[in-house]
């Protein structure tokens, strides 16, 4: 390989998005250059905890054997929570179908797979700009260096800078995005399986609900790890923007993490355990909005978090497994494309099409309107103090307990609900979960 | 000119944690990294040889996984590099160190040609101790300026500007010679796309062992050195009690600290004592 000739493909950003499109190119033979901003791969993300495997695997078989995995999510809880009244759901299965994971070991996984594969990859080093000439991208650009390639891959995550400058998405509206903020605890590899009645390679996934976001859309995560706990909250920054200017919102997010971490009923599970890390990337909230109107153009594909691919249901992350999965589609598109005269437009929109009828596409589209849902203070504030009180009344009575029923109406008519009007929005909103 | 740069991999200090139980650092999965104050070094050589032509060549005494730091400061411009690597150089102090980064100068004249200048930085953030440009120059005989900041060439001599407390100096010395780069004197230039991809693709980097350099054992590495470190005291962990606060003003955040420092079982005593000579019944 030499460092003057043009390359096949670049693909900017080494996530699991641009990686997965990497390794599929390289193992073809294309020749194929990735560039990354971070110091390695994976030095830049952050995500909660959770990845799905089978689509992992479509990619890379021996994913069971050498990935960074710290558990498999043989449970999976889901809390709402009300003040110090938490009501929880929890499901066991011996089938696990996700693993927990911190991203920067994965991602670091899938580039090193790339490179294996005879990628180059180059890190420390940021795109300036996705290069267009006569209508067609020709490469991309850093600093003073042109790079040229017949095909980019843009892969450079949800804050998609360099697909703005191109003018192929608009600026990122707040109301499509999320902020997470995390911390991982170090708990210690027995407390984990001692308090959570796990065992001993087997993970949890959790997600909360309820208060502890302060009224903002949004949730907290708890992942367990090898010996340490990852905790966070995602939140809505249109919603938190607005609660913030209305002066609703006063506590710095790394406040309302704290007080989800001194919460009576999870700090019993890591105690006063150390802070091993802090840190904070921005999401998409979910839905179809945040997807560009071309995916392909000539001679550039978009996938991953740039792609708004990302589902986010409230009891479910789907953003690792979208991403890779579009960047394998990419490239298979890529490969028929070059097998068929040439990266054109045409050609490569054949990646559209292969995305469009992916799991993928159909998860994204049935769970449409899932993020609508999700933001609408009726179901993450008013539904959970609802719950919380119709179990209230089951189960604080002193002396006599009320029918379910009774507990229902009661519940509904102290937080102002109309049950029917919950019930319309509710039978709305199944389809969409 | 032919500038020889000196680059130390050490551990992310910052990332370092203590083990209180036992007293020792926590180096594993600590990332290395290059020592932040060698890139004032390395900006030096490129603007010495983006002036006056020739090539910088960066050479470090490390284990292998120091290639990734080379390439660094590859990616930064420099030509290319020189890694020092032999099981036998580990466990080495300063004099051991530079004993090796000596002979590995005198080879790369023997091999490649006439080293001009060969560039430190100021100290590492690791260690602290300043000695590695002092020991070498003394090694090759050269002359010695510290706390450079600048440098250019009039005929055959060097022309330093020494950063000091209170003065600015400018001296000139006779070439060869050794020079350490001030900390924070220079802004480092980024790393650029074709320059890493050159440092990945034509790996400008040779790799030599104590083999290509034939040292004596007892001179190098754990035996070749004669400091001892007696002992080390770590500072104890202070358990924070992690109150937050949010204060009305100034004047209530005060009220506050001072009220918890009060109550507190272990400072309020003492401020009583200070504050009054009250020893805290
Ligand atoms: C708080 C939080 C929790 C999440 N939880 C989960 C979860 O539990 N499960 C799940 O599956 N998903 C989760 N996700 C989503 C998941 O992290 C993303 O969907 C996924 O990482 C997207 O992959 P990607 O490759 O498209 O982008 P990214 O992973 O963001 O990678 C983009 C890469 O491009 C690089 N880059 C960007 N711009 C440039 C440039 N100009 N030049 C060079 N390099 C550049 C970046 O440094 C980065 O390495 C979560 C996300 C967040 C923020």
């Amino acid at each position: 390989m030499s460092i003057t000739g043009k390359f096949d493909v670049v693909v900017v950003g080494a996530g699991p998005a641009g990686s997965a499109a990497a390794y599929i190119l390289a193992k073809a033979g294309f020749k194929v250059l990735v560039v990354e901003r971070g110091r390695g791969a994976g030095s830049k993300e952050l995500f909660g905890g959770k990845v799905y495997a089978q689509p992992l695997r479509d990619i890379w078989p021996d994913l069971d054997k050498s990935a960074p995995i710290h558990r498999w999510v043989t449970k999976e809880r889901f809390s709402l929570v009300v003040g110090e009244r938490v009501l929880t759901v929890e499901y066991s299965s011996p089938r696990p179908v996700g693993f927990t994971t911190y991203l920067p070991e994965l991602a670091k996984w899938m580039a090193d797979k790339a490179v294996e594969a005879g990628a180059l990859l180059i890190d420390e080093v940021r795109v300036d700009e996705i290069v267009v000439k006569d209508g067609r991208v020709i490469g991309v650009r850093s600093g003073g260096d042109l790079v040229e390639a017949d095909v980019v891959v843009d892969a450079e995550g949800v804050n998609r800078l360099l697909l703005e400058k191109l003018g192929l998405v608009e600026r990122l509206d707040p109301k499509h995005i999320a902020l997470g903020v995390k911390e991982v605890l170090r708990t210690g590899k027995g407390v984990i399986e001692e308090k959570l009645g796990l065992g001993k390679d087997e993970g949890m996934a959790w997600m909360v609900a309820g208060d502890i976001t302060a009224g903002i859309p949004g949730g907290g995560f708890i992942y367990t790890m090898k010996d340490m706990i990852s905790i966070g909250l995602v939140l809505h920054v249109g919603k938190a923007v607005e609660a913030a200017e209305k002066g609703l919102l006063r506590e710095h997010v790394s406040l309302l993490l704290e007080k989800f971490r001194l919460h009576p009923y999870f700090k019993r599970i890591w105690g006063e355990a150390d802070i091993m890390e802090y840190g904070g990337h921005l999401t998409i909230e979910g839905g179809l909005g945040l997807v560009p109107k071309k995916l392909a153009i000539n001679g550039l594909v978009v996938v991953g978090d740039a792609a708004g691919l990302l589902l986010n249901t409230g009891y479910t992350v789907r953003g690792v497994d979208f991403a890779a999965t579009s960047g394998r589609l990419a490239a298979e598109a890529i490969i028929e494309a070059f097998n068929n005269g040439g990266p054109s437009e045409e050609n490569l929109r054949v990646y559209e099409d292969k995305l469009k009828s992916s799991f993928v596409w159909r998860e994204l589209v049935r769970h449409r309107g899932i993020e609508r849902v999700m933001s609408d203070p009726l179901f993450f504030t008013k539904l959970p103090r609802l719950l919380i009180g119709v179990m209230k009344r089951l189960y604080e009575a002193d002396y006599e307990e009320p029918t379910i029923l009774d507990a229902f109406i009661e519940s509904t008519s102290e937080e102002d609900i109309s049950l029917a009007r919950l019930l319309f929005k509710l039978g709305s909103v199944v389809g969409k979960l | 000119m032919r500038i020889v740069v000196g680059i130390k991999w050490v551990p992310n200090t910052q990332a370092v944690r203590f083990d209180p139980k036992t007293g020792t650092l926590i180096r594993q999965g600590v990332p290395a990294i290059v020592n932040p104050h060698d890139f004032p070094a390395v900006e030096l050589a490129l603007r010495l040889r983006d002036a006056y032509g020739g090539e910088v060549i960066a050479v470090s005494m490390a284990p292998p996984p120091a290639i990734q730091g080379l390439e660094h400061v590859i990616g930064m411009g420099v030509d290319r590099a020189v890694l020092l690597t032999d099981r036998v150089f580990a466990g080495a102090d300063t004099l051991a160190t530079s004993y090796v980064l000596y002979h590995g100068i005198r080879r790369i004249e023997k091999e490649i040609g006439k080293v001009d200048v060969a560039v430190f930085g100021q100290e590492t953030i690791d260690s602290s101790t300043a000695h590695i440009g002092a020991q070498v120059a003394s090694w090759l005989g050269w002359p010695y300026v510290y706390y450079v900041k600048n440098a250019k060439l009039d005929g055959d001599r060097l022309v330093v500007t020494r950063q000091l407390e209170d003065a600015v100096e400018e001296i000139a010395v006779e070439l060869p010679a050794v020079i350490s780069v001030a900390m924070r004197a220079l802004k480092p230039r980024p790393v650029t796309l074709k320059n890493k991809m050159r440092a990945k693709v034509e790996k400008p980097i040779i790799v030599w062992s104590n083999k290509d350099l034939g040292l004596d054992p007892r001179c190098v590495g754990l035996k070749g050195s004669p400091t001892i470190v007696a002992k080390v005291t770590y500072l104890p962990e202070v358990p924070r009690k992690k109150l937050v606060y949010k204060p009305k003003d100034p004047k209530d955040a005060a009220r506050w600290i001072l009220k918890n420092l009060f109550l507190d079982e272990k400072t309020g005593p003492l401020l009583r004592k200070v504050l009054w000579g009250d020893s805290g019944a």
